[in-house]
């Protein structure tokens, strides 16, 4: 009695985990932290307005796992925040759209405007105090940071910090979203976040060399605010042998009007999507 | 002359089949547990034979040799190993023994209390809740220490000038010891709690009752005799309390900084807001070097530590709990 209903519990249990329809597919992913609102935004769109059949499951474990995920084959796609390094190997970067880091301080801080070079120095540990960058505090700087396995990290090292590895003095995080919390939460705070994460009252972003981290600042090309960057799909091989509806939907984000919509509101910079 | 048991129903050799059933699953976990253990030792073996015991020793800034490590892996050139864990090491001592220390006092009076002074319906309320907080996952510890204790400790209690006098070296902004050791207290606590009640409660009855017999009242009782034969589950207590904070790693990860900085205690006051950073909470902050030999090598080298030192601690208990055994409860 009792291995009959454990059975047709058993069987209840495996009838749940088949998806509802034969004919859905299911596209595996993993990666970038920053690309992941406004991938699943995208995700989301495509489901419910192009094709219904087609499902994204996207793990944001963070841009160089996602990498490594391509790599051995358990993902179908991965997000990436940075540009190809040679242990990449065997994948292809595909520009999907973009993205500005903003550097963030609190309300508290009257400071407006900041240059690459200041950045550089507060984030080598050579600028301590605000008052040696501008603005109304007299405090000790509290630089935050994310730790090696972001995408994020590796652009800020790339772009602000000439690959030379931060201070002692910077507080790495796990997540984007606790960068912008601990700026949020601390008056003496300097973070950097996608523009994703802006919008917060309780911290505004600064101007880099003068130019406001705004959308519509950071045109494709020339890249005129010192922080913008592409956001990569990686797909393994050279990216044809994916599957079709795989890349029907990479053609779609990267091309319709209404996936340039999307990405915009979800806190990206569409790319090459058409105007109209 | 002896007579052979057969049991009414059921085939003759059904206990049989259970014993070699459960032997053999029992034969499964130790083997999986000793296969885990050589893995991870022979994964971890090129940092130690690389290093020697200066792997253990203080000796240049722990961070930049990570950061090596892990270039070397990822440029293709020779490999780089050298790595001294000191400030790992000297984080984690502290943390889990300030942590562990406190917990063992707080729980041992909660414990006491719960059990010999409590009224019914207050102890019935508290062992539950108890029970409870024992089993609340560590990130969520985490979160609210994120969101309550560092903005509180940075903002509160860190004056200016503490800050300014560790400029350019550390950050103090909330993210510390005292931040990392309040919470951990918090989390071991109730572990500790439940075990030594249950201890506490399987003490002979006719010991207390003779002790109060005798006109000893009722505190001395509970301490001379009560919590004397309750040892044994105060160490097994403990011991599982060590164990966990040792081996805690999301919640320090979260809280305790990410400096592989050696806090100094001669530094004075501004010691308990200084940040560190743990063994464990360094394999997740770094688990995407997984991929570069050496990199790897030297988590795992971290990842033998730490499972030697649970081991250790959990023989040392056993010893102990031995030892003790005459004391009566277990």
């Amino acid at each position: 009695m009792r291995i009959k209903s454990l059975a047709i519990a058993a069987f209840t249990l495996a009838g749940l985990a088949v998806p509802a329809s034969a004919s859905a597919v299911t596209y595996i992913g993993s990666g970038s932290v920053a690309a992941q609102p406004v991938l699943q935004a995208l995700f989301k769109t495509y489901t419910k307005e192009i094709n219904p059949n087609v499902h994204f499951v996207y793990t944001a474990n963070g841009g160089n796992a996602g990498v490594k995920d391509v790599q051995n084959g358990t993902s179908q796609f991965a997000g990436n925040a940075r540009t190809p390094l040679p242990s990449d190997a065997g994948t292809t970067y595909i520009k999907m759209f973009m993205d500005g880091l903003c550097l963030d301080v609190n309300k508290a801080n009257t400071l407006t405007d900041i240059s690459i070079q200041q950045t550089h120095d507060i984030y080598r540990g050579l600028l301590t105090n605000w008052s040696q960058v501008g603005g109304s505090l007299t405090t000790t700087i509290d630089p935050v940071g994310r730790d090696t396995n972001g995408g994020t990290y590796n652009f800020f090292l790339q772009a602000v910090l000439n690959n030379e590895a931060p201070a002692s003095n910077v507080n790495a995080l796990t997540a984007d979203g606790l960068v912008v919390n601990a700026v949020k939460q601390d008056p003496n705070a300097i973070g950097y976040a996608g523009l994703a994460w802006q919008g917060s009252k309780k911290m505004h972003a600064l101007k880099i060399n003068g130019i406001p981290c705004e959308a519509k600042k950071i045109s494709v090309e020339p890249l005129k605010y010192p922080l913008s960057r592409y956001l990569f799909m990686v797909l393994p091989g050279d990216g044809t042998q994916s599957p079709k509806g795989l890349l029907k939907f990479i053609d779609w984000m990267r091309t319709s009007k209404r996936a340039g919509e999307v990405i915009s509101k979800a806190g990206g910079v569409p790319a090459f999507n058409k105007k109209k | 002359m002896e007579e052979e048991f057969t049991p009414e129903y059921g085939p003759k050799w059904s206990d049989q089949r259970v014993e070699r059933i459960l032997g053999a699953l029992v034969c499964g976990v130790v083997g999986l547990l000793l296969a885990m253990i050589v893995t991870v030792f022979i994964r971890g073996w090129p940092s130690f034979s690389h290093n020697g015991l200066s792997w253990f020793a203080p000796g240049g800034n722990v961070d930049d040799q990570l950061n090596e490590i892990f270039l070397s892996g990822q440029s293709g050139a020779e490999y780089v190993y050298t790595f001294h864990a000191w400030p790992l090491i000297w984080s984690t001592i502290l943390i889990t023994g300030g942590a562990v220390c406190l917990a063992l006092v707080a729980a041992l009076f909660v414990a006491v209390f719960i059990v010999e002074f409590a009224p019914d319906w207050m102890s019935n309320i508290l062992q539950p809740v108890v029970r409870f907080l024992a089993s609340v996952p560590s990130v969520i510890y985490g979160l609210i220490g994120v969101v309550v204790l560092v903005p509180f400790i940075g903002n509160d209690l860190v004056t200016e000038h503490q800050k300014a006098s560790v400029a350019g070296v550390i950050s103090l902004t909330g993210y510390s010891l005292l931040a990392a050791v309040t919470v951990l207290t918090i989390m071991i606590a109730p572990l500790m709690v439940s075990i030594f009640s249950d201890g506490l409660r399987s003490v002979k009855p006719g010991w207390l009752e003779g002790s109060l017999a005798l006109g000893v009242n009722r505190w001395r009782t509970t301490w001379k005799i009560g919590v004397r034969s309750a040892r044994p589950a105060i160490i097994a207590g403990t011991v599982l309390a060590v164990a966990r904070a040792i081996g805690e790693a999301v919640m320090l990860a979260m809280l305790s900084g990410s400096v592989g900085f050696a806090p100094n205690p001669a530094d004075g006051l501004i010691f308990i807001y200084e940040p560190s950073r743990p063994l464990a909470p360094t394999i997740i902050k770094n688990i995407d070097q997984l991929s570069s030999p050496p990199g790897s090598a030297t988590l795992f080298s971290i990842a033998t530590v730490l499972l030697f030192s649970a081991a250790t601690f959990s023989f040392a208990g056993y010893i102990a709990r031995r030892a003790m055994k005459k004391y009566g409860a277990a």
